[in-house]
């Protein structure tokens, strides 16, 4: 991070450590202060492009899923697909009301906790609220989330995209069930198994498409690091779900403005493994 | 502050004042003191370990959990829908705030940063700086243990101070950048939420599929409201409790760390803990230009 | 080795049509999107390719060291038909070529002896509309990251494709007596050496073989990858990744860089 927070070789700070404890010393203001999650260099960061942090919140959903959801059937699980929806969709319009009450315009630095049980499908997600400095309310509708960094926000912003909000979609299937008879013909062939691919691949496909739609829904021109689930559940290993969520992005400005980064190589890298599968 | 009575064991009111001086700081940490001309003292802590007591009646009376008193917290009643069922059909719920639990973690937390903060005054100190807090849980949960450490610090050429050393778990460079950006180091803010619920048979039926028997089917999927309220109620009390502690400063770096326990009936309870270091605007920063980015070489 | 047939099932046909409509999916940090912006480079869609593979039983000799051919195909056949899945997707995108490549295998539980093999990447297309397609007519795909594909575009060089070599080796088990006998001993296993170097040569030879399929100059960012999956340990894959690399004639635009002390950890 020092790349991008240079030391100013011009504060005292010995001086200013002494100014800070007299202001210690004299007692609270009588200013509302802010809350928040971010380290200096973020908060810096922010203030570098006119924006400050308000206070940190948060919003989450508990969605049920009726108990025969996951027994073995056929196809796509339309309960926990739905259940994973409802939920995500609840916590986020918490969190935005949460922010709107505060003042705030967008959440950044968003922490998604996703838990799926049999029974139930829980999101929380948590979050520091950020406003241009002295900026007036906005509705909760128009409040942004993401969860990229402050640091990501800011270097974002100032090449000319804005974020909208966490765009997510979430597909559950049953694995196909094989025959006794293909099993045993299986045995010893290379073969690719048609039916699971194609199970397994509208599967994720559903999910990611469900991901686009609602980033298409905020009006989005993209989505950003997105990140792709996939796997069985805990609780029974013959259903998979497929999940993917990004951060929906949007150009501001006319035109993307470049960064022109400067290369630099850092003289104290003390951590070298010596990674025996890299070669040279 | 030296000749008041402390409840400090002997030991420690010995090695404060004794001369040279231990610290719970790193090479780069200490180094990062001194340019901002803060001069260790000393290895401040503070222990306590409490113990409290449920309000009311039995903890383990399975039939009626029933709260009637709660101490003024958030409390809420969820009522069953039907009529009769069963004998072991749950009639009713109850989210309540355990308030008697979040005043024992409070006084603990707050005696052992006190004795803590006693030793770093004995040693003349202005602060305490990288402050480290732990608590353990035993004896079946009835006994809180805190402790609570840092490093004792002075600021050469300021006046000593009227009131208590100011504490902050920021230590080095982070301590250093909140400076130079204009933020007083104040306190550490610490605080505990307890809500404990208490399911009715909604709520049982939604997590673990049973006690509804022939109503099952009539419950669709949707959510799980007293869970939803009880976890929300939770973090906003321990929001609320933060923000309250400041008393109009900041609170920075914060963390949050909730929790939730199963116990025997069903009931779970849901923590949240707030830690932050209360902060106080100092001067304005000069904003800083737009940062450099770089790409580096490895 | 024949690769087989690569439909993209029909599912795939809605997200790839909002996909060319405009809206662009990635999984690129924020620092890479950036990086490959400078690179003049736009991400156009998150990019899949999987296949679930059954791979079948190959009997061996416990005492002699071997490449098991047939696992051998089963895996490159697998991969292949992930990665290719993934290239029609960008291709049907109409993208230059695809950033970030990963190559993952999964088992899952209930299907004993199958896993599924997944690419996935960021397809790209460049800004400046003239194709990079690489000299198979194909778009270009390469396991860089943004920020070192962002570093190569400063070279002159561009990437060409993933290439990789794979070889299933079984490393004999040494006869007890032989083992008793070298025990509490400092001593070279020349079994094993001799296997691993055989296996080791095997794959990053084919890995070689398909760059210069691909008229590549080179390979940069080459990884040696070891694992034994699902077979126990005496049965070991050797999989070698690269990015192929081709000069693209374009001036060489790299600055010294500076060096810097990080003053914080």
């Amino acid at each position: 991070m020092s790349g991008l927070t240079p030391p100013n070789a011009e504060v005292d700070l010995a001086a200013a450590m002494r100014a800070a404890l007299a202001a210690y010393s004299q007692g609270p203001g009588s200013g509302q202060g802010t809350t928040s999650d971010l380290s200096m260099d973020e908060e810096l960061n922010l203030h570098a492009i006119g924006w400050e942090p308000v206070e940190f919140v948060t919003g989450l959903s508990v969605y049920s899923t009726p108990p025969m959801t996951w027994t073995w059937g056929q196809g796509e699980i339309a309960a926990a697909s739905y259940a994973h929806e409802q939920a995500f969709q609840i916590a986020m319009a918490r969190l935005h009301r949460q922010a709107a009450s505060v003042g705030a315009h967008g959440v950044v630095g968003v922490e998604v906790e996703r838990s799926i049980h049999a029974s139930h499908t829980e999101i929380s997600l948590m979050g520091t609220a950020v406003r241009p400095v002295g900026a007036a309310a906005v509705d909760a509708d128009n409040v942004f989330t993401s969860d990229l960094s402050a640091r990501d926000f800011t270097l974002l912003m100032v090449a000319g995209w804005e974020p909208l909000g966490l765009a997510a979609g979430a597909s559950f299937v049953f694995a196909p069930r094989r025959s006794m008879g293909a099993v045993m013909s299986q045995q010893t062939q290379n073969v690719e198994l048609t039916n699971y691919t194609e199970a397994m691949y509208s599967a994720r496909e559903t999910a990611m498409e469900r991901m686009q739609s609602a980033a298409l829904a905020m009006k989005g021109t993209g989505v950003v690091e997105v990140k792709v689930f996939e796997g069985p559940m805990y609780f029974a290993s013959h259903a998979v779900g497929f999940t993917a969520w990004g951060t929906v992005v949007r150009l501001r400005e006319d035109e993307h403005r470049h960064v022109s980064p400067t290369m630099v190589v850092s003289l104290d890298d003390v951590d070298i493994a010596f990674d025996a599968d890299t070669l040279g | 502050m030296a000749n008041e009575p402390t409840d400090l064991p002997e030991a420690a009111e010995r090695r404060m004042t004794s001369g040279a001086f231990t610290s719970g700081l790193s090479v780069a940490d200490f180094a990062a003191c001194l340019e901002m001309g803060l001069e260790p003292v000393g290895f401040a802590q503070g222990f306590c370990a409490m113990q409290w007591s449920p309000l009311g009646s039995s903890m383990s009376n399975a039939m009626s959990p029933y709260r009637s008193t709660t101490g003024g917290g958030y409390s809420e009643m969820f009522n069953c829908p039907h009529g009769f069922v069963s004998n072991d059909h749950r009639q009713w719920g109850q989210n309540y705030e355990q308030t008697w639990y979040e005043a024992a973690w409070r006084t603990g937390f707050d005696t052992a940063l006190q004795r803590m903060v006693e030793e770093a005054t004995e040693a003349g100190a202005h602060g305490v700086v990288g402050v480290v807090d732990s608590q353990q849980v035993m004896g079946d949960g009835y006994l809180l243990e805190f402790h609570l450490s840092g490093t004792a610090v002075k600021v050469p050429g300021a006046p000593a101070l009227t009131q208590a050393p100011f504490t902050t778990y920021l230590a080095g460079q982070r301590l250093a950048k909140v400076v130079e950006a204009g933020y007083a180091p104040v306190g550490v803010i610490a605080t505990l939420s307890s809500v404990r619920m208490w399911p009715y048979c909604i709520t049982e039926y939604q997590l673990h599929g049973t006690g509804l028997s022939m109503f099952g089917s009539g419950v669709s999927a949707s959510e799980v409201d007293q869970v939803v309220r009880a976890q929300s109620y939770s973090r906003q009390i321990a929001r609320d409790a933060a923000k309250r502690a400041l008393h109009g400063d900041s609170l920075h770096g914060a963390r949050v760390t909730t929790s939730e326990r199963e116990l025997g009936q069903g009931e779970i309870d849901y923590h949240t803990v707030i830690r932050g270091n209360r902060i106080r605007r100092f001067q304005d920063f000069k904003a800083l230009p737009v940062p450099q980015p770089t790409v580096r070489l490895s | 080795m024949a690769k087989e047939q690569g439909d993209l099932p029909e599912a795939t046909g809605h997200r790839l049509e909002e996909l060319e409509k405009g809206l662009f999916t990635s999984d690129l940090s924020v620092n890479e999107f950036l990086l490959v912006k400078e690179a003049g480079f736009h991400p156009v869609g998150f990019v899949m390719g999987s296949s679930i593979y059954h791979i079948g039983i190959q009997t061996r000799k416990w005492g002699q060291s071997q490449e098991l051919t047939k696992l051998t195909e089963a895996m490159y056949n697998a991969r292949e038909l992930a990665m290719t899945r993934m290239e029609e997707e960008a291709a049907q995108l109409g993208a230059d070529g695809v950033v970030g490549v990963r190559l993952d295998v999964n088992y899952y539980e209930w299907g004993s002896d199958a896993a599924e093999f997944i690419a996935v990447g960021t397809a790209v297309k460049a800004e400046d509309g003239v194709s990079r397609l690489n000299t198979l007519g194909k778009p270009f795909t390469s396991d860089l990251s943004g920020q070192d594909f962002w570093t190569l575009s400063q070279t002159g060089y561009a990437p060409q494709g993933l290439v990789m070599g794979t070889c299933v080796y079984h490393i004999a088990h040494r006869g007890l007596a032989a083992t008793l006998g070298s025990a509490g001993q400092n001593v070279e296993l020349p079994n094993f050496t001799q296997a691993l170097y055989e296996a080791r040569e095997l794959a990053m030879t084919r890995m070689q073989d398909e760059a210069n399929r691909l008229g590549a100059t080179g390979i940069v960012g080459v990884r040696l990858e070891e694992k034994s999956h699902q077979w126990g340990s005496h049965t070991i894959e050797f999989l070698a990744l690269g990015t192929a690399v081709d000069k693209t004639g374009a001036p060489v635009s790299l600055a010294r860089p500076t060096t810097i002390i990080s003053l914080d950890n």
